[in-house]
């Protein structure tokens, strides 16, 4: 594979062609923050937290989207970046009603670990407190909205590894919400598998598996690169 | 059809067109503004006036597309004077008949203008209202019939598809495009000859072209207007650009509040089909294109270019990051053109008259002219045409009559939106790209919305935060939450309950959205906030307490 030279947070690698920014800086141990990203599926760029600088463009652009290109000289932790990511963060916790406190996924949550890694001390923010059903209607699984980040690594993981289509998203702005099939309660789901993908690829408490409390929340998301891998391997 | 078919009935036709020159023509505007207030009772009653009299063989009736002062409606413009009568109802019909078509004598009290001017003019084409405008991409609106092809045949309509596809070869066509440094019209001004070169470049067997017509920007009605008017003229554009780009297959994407747009597109789509200006083989050539109309089905963030695609794919209408853009990775993956229906109504004129002619009107830096839609508190609200680096006080005052009721002029809002607002004293600045962005404005679409002291500037920046937060397709968390935070921060000092820690908090997330978003609409919905900011602060300030 043909190499070309870039430079990362004054780093200078050289580094594959075709990978996408992320990519590069994972395998170099550059820390990217993300929320939608799940190695194996395809990236959307929605959560913003990836944005990277790169010198000579006017504007930033999502690490796990672009593809990276010889010469680029990339900025991954400026001051700007990282009271961006901050300010996500804490938008990500002001749109809907995350309460670590009563959350299956305390301590093993994606957005609890993004609170941490951004130095979020304060939700300057006034809490939107939005009415979010809980769909428990499924028999092993709960979809409870309050803990949405819309990161849609369900909706994806279960398009593309799953082949199931039973995700997807309605409504526009802050009223989007993830619906099962034609918004129809998930337990009675004509698509839906019940293979359990969504509940691993879920950063966050919003799917997770019946008969668990406060904190036993496990998920693999790593299970489902994993699984891709595989198969690729066997095609 | 071919070609040497096809010149015949030109030919036959306009020497038709010849013969009526001196004939009295009535030409009744049926665009959408004028038929809500009335228009197509009138052109009926009118037929049937005609009829009774037994004139059916001295004058021509012509049902046409936007003639420009839409408040005026319904418009009756009579060729050869023309004379423009305003707010005709059909209890003027009989005079009408009588005084124009008999009698050789024009109406006063009825004509364009005559209850706001001391003094309307016989040839409306003497008042400053058209005086000061050029019109190129609406210059048959008016005149010809939508519905009919030759009547856009006459005015030598496909013309320039016929030069370019006997004359050229795409890299001409491309370069005549560059040469004449036309902008593209929907908004952010990338030079379209660049962008067809680009597209051109990609190697590949299947290539698109789409035309962007989901005009969603409040108060914004151009390309509706161009499509209604003449949408002929945006096919021809289309294949044009298809042929240079290496195009087979075109898409004309509507939004679906544009019922009547939709019909006259698609109709015309029949009629250049029948005489195979359209299809396969157009003229008799190797070169083959076919343009399907698609429907919006009423989201905002659709007028996107990655969400439009998307939705013609059938799928939600999201935008997607940018790199890759359509030019490389567009409609199924494929490369692909989009421009706005205004661009492609630009092009045949450049191809007719040469990109130098073209790019001499305007300003060095923005080339052409600019289709404007007035609306707000100015006297002659509808749709005007002029060379870009007009002034804004000319089309306030000169062209749209000045301020309702004589009030005094307060700020003008241009690109909806995703623009800006321009405060009093700047109303000499030149309508161009790059003065409008100096401003903290952008050209954007065309939308003009002017506005008098009675407009409270802290209101106009909640309502158009508002619109984009409810139009946000809810995929980036910048402009989901982003918008809703900033709309909720601006209610709160509309209502005197802000603080000063709230306009810190609006400023910080204004700057944020715009840099963070995903896409255009999230990347420019802080823009009116962030202009009246700029422009009226004190009006922030006044609300604040402390």
């Amino acid at each position: 594979m043909a190499k070309i030279s870039v430079n990362i947070d004054e780093k200078n690698l050289e580094v594959e062609v075709g990978k996408t920014i992320l990519e590069v800086c994972r395998e170099n141990g550059i820390e990217i923050l993300t929320m939608c990203h799940l190695k194996g599926i395809s990236d959307v760029g929605a959560c913003r937290l990836c944005l990277v600088e790169i010198e000579g463009v006017n504007k930033l652009l999502s690490a796990c989207t672009t593809k990276i290109a010889a010469n680029m000289i990339i900025r991954t932790k400026t001051e700007k970046i990282k009271r961006y990511q901050r300010i996500t963060s804490e938008l990500f916790f002001a749109e809907r009603n995350h309460v670590c406190s009563v959350c299956v996924a305390n301590g093993k949550c994606d957005l609890q670990k993004l609170g941490y890694k951004t130095e979020m001390d304060h939700i300057r923010y006034p809490y939107l407190f939005p009415e979010c059903e809980v769909d428990t209607s499924h028999p092993w699984y709960v979809l409870d909205h309050n803990r949405c980040i819309m990161c849609t690594r369900c909706v994806r993981v279960c398009a593309e590894v799953e082949g199931a289509h039973n995700w997807n998203v309605m409504n526009r702005g802050n009223k989007v919400r993830i619906i099962s099939d034609f918004n129809t309660p998930w337990g009675e789901s004509e698509t839906c598998t019940s293979c359990g993908k969504c509940v691993h690829a879920c950063p966050t408490g919003a799917i997770w598996p019946k008969a668990i409390v406060q904190g036993q929340l496990e998920k693999k998301p790593e299970m489902i690169t994993e699984l891709i891998e595989k198969r690729k391997m066997n095609l | 059809m071919n070609r040497q078919d096809l010149q015949t009935k030109i030919t036959a036709e306009k020497a038709i067109d010849l013969y009526k020159k001196y004939k009295p023509k009535l030409c009744v505007c049926c665009g959408a503004g004028c038929i809500s207030s009335g228009s197509e009772e009138v052109l009926k009653k009118l037929e049937g006036e005609i009829k009774t009299r037994g004139l059916e063989n001295e004058v021509e009736l012509i049902p046409t597309g936007c003639m420009g002062p839409c408040n005026q409606g319904p418009l009756i413009k009579c060729l050869p004077e023309y004379t423009i009568y305003q707010k005709v109802d059909c209890s003027n019909i009989k005079a009408i008949v009588q005084s124009q078509l008999i009698e050789k004598k024009p109406i006063e009290d009825l004509l364009l203008f005559a209850d706001s001017r001391p003094k309307p003019f016989i040839d409306a084409r003497e008042d400053p209202y058209f005086k000061k405008q050029m019109k190129i991409a609406l210059k048959d609106c008016g005149h010809i019939n939508p519905e009919k092809i030759e009547d856009y045949l006459v005015q030598d309509g496909y013309a320039a598809l016929d030069k370019i596809l006997f004359q050229m070869s795409p890299e001409d066509v491309i370069a005549e495009i560059k040469h004449s440094r036309m902008r593209g019209r929907g908004g952010a001004g990338y030079p379209t000859g660049l962008k067809w070169e680009t597209v051109y470049k990609y190697v590949s067997n299947q290539k698109y072209v789409i035309c962007n017509g989901d005009e969603g920007d409040p108060g914004a009605f151009m390309d509706r207007s161009v499509l209604e008017g003449n949408p002929h003229r945006v096919l021809e554009g289309m294949c044009i650009a298809a042929y240079a780009v290496g195009a087979n297959k075109g898409y004309a994407y509507i939004r679906g509040e544009y019922p009547l747009a939709i019909k006259r597109i698609e109709s015309a789509i029949k009629q250049a089909k029948k005489l195979g200006l359209l299809g396969n083989n157009i003229l008799g050539t190797d070169f083959s294109f076919d343009v399907e109309v698609r429907i919006g089905a009423g989201a905002f963030v659709c007028g996107e270019e990655t969400a439009l695609i998307a939705s013609i794919e059938g799928k939600r209408g999201t935008p997607k990051p940018r790199p890759p853009f359509p030019a490389e990775s567009g409609l199924w993956g494929k490369p692909t053109l989009i421009n706005n229906v205004e661009t492609f109504a630009g092009i045949a004129p450049i191809i007719n008259n040469g990109g130098e002619w073209y790019s001499e009107i305007g300003t060095p830096k923005s080339a052409g002219t600019k289709v404007f839609a007035l609306a707000g508190k100015i006297n002659y609200s509808g749709l005007i045409e002029v060379p870009m680096g007009t002034s804004l006080r000319e089309i306030v005052f000169d062209i749209g009559g000045g301020i309702q009721g004589g009030g005094e002029f307060k700020a003008a809002q241009t690109g909806g939106p995703s623009g800006g607002c321009i405060p009093a004293e700047h109303l000499d600045v030149k309508m161009d790209y790059e003065s409008l962005i100096s401003l903290g404005s952008i050209m954007g679409s065309g939308g003009l919305i002017v506005m008098d002291k009675s407009s409270d500037m802290v209101d106009v920046a909640r309502y158009f935060m508002e619109f984009c937060m409810d139009e946000s397709c809810g995929k980036c968390v910048p402009c989901r939450v982003g918008t809703k935070m900033m709309h909720d921060l601006l209610q709160k000092i509309c209502d005197s309950k802000g603080t000063k820690i709230d306009l810190e908090r609006l400023e910080e997330l204004a700057v944020y959205v715009k840099e963070c978003s995903l896409c255009g609409l999230g990347a420019s919905a802080p823009n009116p906030l962030l202009s009246t900011l700029r422009h009226f602060r004190h009006e922030y300030e006044n609300r604040i307490t402390e």
